[in-house]
Parts: structure tokens; sequence; C-alpha cells
């Protein structure tokens, strides 16, 4: 089914998450909001495969990978469509002019490099954009060099890069929130020293005010850092309580209320019958 | 008295009001209360609130629902009502993106504070821009089918379909408790 919505409600970093653990293949298209300035609006288009980004573009003419061959003086545009014609239809261009001979491999890495890293990390710093996901567009092999990257790799270079959160700042995790680890063991991804000195602390008992004040850190730097292990999917928000159990609750005028509840005792729940249950079932079926 | 305690929880506006409006029989008691610390009764007085509705079905057996409070701040209130609770159900808006990862948040406290069963209730799907079960499933976190909790979709304003959607939380809880006596 396609997604839509808005970047100031659900983050690219987010929405790059779902797509990477979807497994999702399809089209995403980020429109941003027209500028105040100039009415324009740009559309930015960024193809998945089984979660991971294989291509991106800001056309949807199939054109765009030639169109970088040309302006890096590798090839003439119609040379390069000419070849293509040759390809094999499921082979993503680029490996087709590798496998011919026409392009190194470290050429198809510089290509995919300002293709997908440098252009899909600038919309990090998108303040709002709608976005649109198709999961029955097609492969674009004309825009494929082969090369992929996963969603988290461009996710952590996009963040580390950032320099205004300001779009970001209802999304990361608050001051008084401690942070978990949802993975066994270590993570796998390549973090740089401050993001291991945080996640050492992922056992869901720092707030992460205190955490920053541990590591010498301002505190809005260890909120982006833990909102990137946790958009990477090593770590997650861990609320703490605010305020600890008072020694009475004053309910004295609801008397509807239990006990055991307006005694603000925590002492867990008594189990029920297997007959309540089987009477609460039958009776619920008789409002449905 | 036989009674079993189910929290509706989830962000503000998701339909825990309603939904526990919509099967009650009680008029559902907005508490809105003073916590009060002896050690502390001077300085210290903390508004709590929180919705509490009944549903008696024998001479002495009974439902509560218990609706989180719906301040954003998890404080002691949300931790009495989860460690009573047999049950609960964390209700969504699925035409609100930008609350999936406060649902989130309240899930991990609650799950942090108590091992109780849980199901998904979806409210508003028919609204426009309104996302699907599956990903809205992603997007709280549960990237595999077979290891989230059941994902109900709920009208908070028709008691059937709350009705159905408490007797899928029950139904849940029961099947936890047969598999952890066997």
């Amino acid at each position: 089914m396609t997604v839509t919505g808005y970047l100031a409600d659900f983050s690219l970093p987010e929405l790059f998450q779902l797509l990477e653990q979807g497994n999702k293949t399809g089209l995403l298209t980020i429109c941003t909001l027209a500028d105040t300035k100039t009415a324009e609006r740009y559309n930015h288009h960024i193809w998945f495969s089984q979660g991971q980004i294989v291509a991106a573009g800001n056309t949807l003419d199939q054109r765009g990978l030639m169109g970088l061959i040309a302006r890096r003086g590798w090839m003439g545009d119609n040379a390069v469509s000419r070849l293509a014609q040759t390809c094999q239809i499921n082979t993503p261009l680029g490996l087709c002019l590798k496998n011919q001979g026409v392009l190194t491999a470290e050429q198809l890495k510089l290509l995919f490099y300002t293709q997908v890293m440098r252009q899909v990390c600038a919309l990090f710093a998108l303040p709002d954009g709608w976005f649109q996901f198709d999961p029955k567009a097609p492969t674009p092999r004309a825009e494929m060099t082969g090369l992929i990257a996963t969603a988290t790799d461009v996710t952590l270079a996009g963040l580390r890069a950032l320099k205004d959160w300001a779009a970001l700042d209802e999304k990361l995790p608050a001051p008084t929130s401690a942070l978990v680890s949802v993975i066994e063991g270590k993570p796998n991804l390549r973090l740089n020293p401050n993001e291991w000195q945080v996640w050492e602390f992922t056992n869901g008992t720092m707030a992460v005010a205190d955490v920053a004040k541990q590591l010498n850190l301002p505190v809005a730097k260890v909120q982006q850092i833990a909102f990137r292990l946790i958009v990477t999917g090593l770590a997650e928000e861990m609320p703490l309580m605010a305020a600890p159990p008072p020694s009475s609750l004053a309910l004295d005028d609801a008397p509807e209320l239990e006990p055991s509840i307006a005694s603000g005792k925590t002492a867990g729940a008594a189990p029920v019958s297997a007959s309540f249950l089987q009477n609460l079932v039958g009776f619920l079926k008789s409002k449905v | 008295m036989e009674i079993m305690r189910l929290v509706v929880t989830g962000p503000v506006g998701a339909g825990k009001s309603t939904f526990i409006r919509s099967v009650s029989e009680i008029e559902v008691v907005d508490t809105d209360r003073r916590a009060t610390d002896e050690a502390l009764l001077i300085k210290k007085r903390t508004t709590v609130a929180f919705d509490f509705g009944r549903l008696q079905f024998g001479p002495d057996m009974a439902l509560h629902l218990y609706g989180t409070p719906g301040q954003s701040r998890f404080d002691f209130m949300w931790d009495i009502l989860i460690q009573k609770a047999h049950a609960y159900i964390l209700l969504v808006a699925a035409h609100r993106p930008h609350e999936f990862r406060e649902a989130r948040r309240i899930m991990m406290f609650m799950k942090q504070r108590s091992p109780v069963p849980m199901i998904i209730g979806l409210t508003h799907t028919d609204c426009p821009g309104a996302w699907d079960a599956a990903n809205i499933a992603l997007a709280l976190g549960y990237p595999n089918p077979s290891r989230r909790p059941p994902v109900v979709t709920v009208n908070a304003n028709e008691t059937a379909s709350v009705a159905q959607a408490v007797i899928a939380l029950v139904q849940h809880t029961w099947s936890g408790s047969l598999a952890a006596t066997s």
C-alpha cells in the first residue's frame, strides 16, 4: 500500500528505517513545499529494492545517470544512450557499462556517491516536504549503477553531517528519557567515538541529560546521537518515571474506584479464572 | 468480587476516553485527583487525571477499564495503573503519523514496567491519510509480522467495535495464560 505524509510528521530518518525494516521495494518521492520566495517546488526520487537504496534522482525520465556520466566528461549523452540500448533489460546501466569496459569500478563508485549519498544526505536538512512511497513503481535500470547502500548507512551519514536539527527537534528523545539497546551484543555499524560513548549507556537506566553530564557533552548533542542510534535500529527511547509514587492518593470523592488502585500500591494484578474470561467474552459478544 | 483490569493507553487524541465511554456501563469517571505524599503534604500536591469505566457482568464479576493520564509525562499514576493491569490496549490514530513515535515511547514504558499482554488498536482508519496496519506496525517497531502483538481496527465511538477490541484483548490474554500454564 502507498504510504504518504509530511516529513514534519514522519521524518526522513524514520521513513528510511520503516522502508529498510519492511524490506520495501518501490519509489519514494519527496516533494519540497513551495519556497516562500520563489514559490518553486522540487521533486526528489529515491528507489528502494528490498529495503536498500539503489538509485536517486530529480526526474523520472530515466536520464539522470546518463546525464551524470556526461557531466563527468566520461562519455557523451548520445553515446551512453546508444550503449544503454545494448544492455540486457534487467541489468543496471552502470553495471552494464562496466561490463563493456566503458566505466571502471572506481568511476561507478564515484557516480553512486554523487547520485545517492550526496543527493539523499542533503534531504535530511529539509524542514518539511510531502512524501509518497509507491511500492508498484518499476525498478529504474537506467538510473542504477548496480551499487546499493543500506538506508541505515545513508541515514547515519546524513544525520552526522546535519548542521541544523530544528526540523527534527520534536523527534529527538527527551532529556529525561533513557536509552535501551534493542540488539544482541555490540553494533555492527561503524560508530564514531561519541556514538560509541553514548551506546555504552543503552541500559535503560540513565537519563539522556545525565549521560550528557557524564560525557561532558551538550545535552542537545547527546539527544542527536541518541536519535541516530534509534533510527538505525540500535536503541530505543525508554521514558523514565517522572516522579516517585506518593504514599497515598486523595481519592475519597471517587467511591467507584476500587481500593487497590486508590491506595496507589503497586503489588500486581491477581489472576482471573478461566470461567471469568469465558463469561466476559460471552457477555461482550452480546454487545457486538 | 473477581475483577479484571484493562488499561487503555495511547497518545493524546487517540480515542482513549471515547473507547472507555463506549463500553462502560457507568458514567465514566474522569478522576482529577490530588496525589498527596504525607511526608511532603504541604509543599507537594500533584494533579493526576485518568478515566475509569466499569462493566459488571455477574454478581461477583466485573471488568474495569482505566485510561492512562492525558499528560505526556510518565508519572507514578501510569505505574500504578500498569502494575495493576491484566492487559492493555495501545490506541494509535492511523491518520496521525506524527504520533507514532509517541506511541512507541508509551509502549516502551509499559513494556519496561510490566510484562502483561497487549494489543494495538488502530483508530481513525477511515480518515484521509490513514496508514495501513502493516506500515503502522513497522513504524511502531515491529518488522516481523509473526512477532508482533495482535493489531485490531477499532471505532472508539461504536460500542460493538470497542467490545470486539476488548474481546480480542481478553482472548489474547487468555491464550497467553493458557500458554503459560501448559
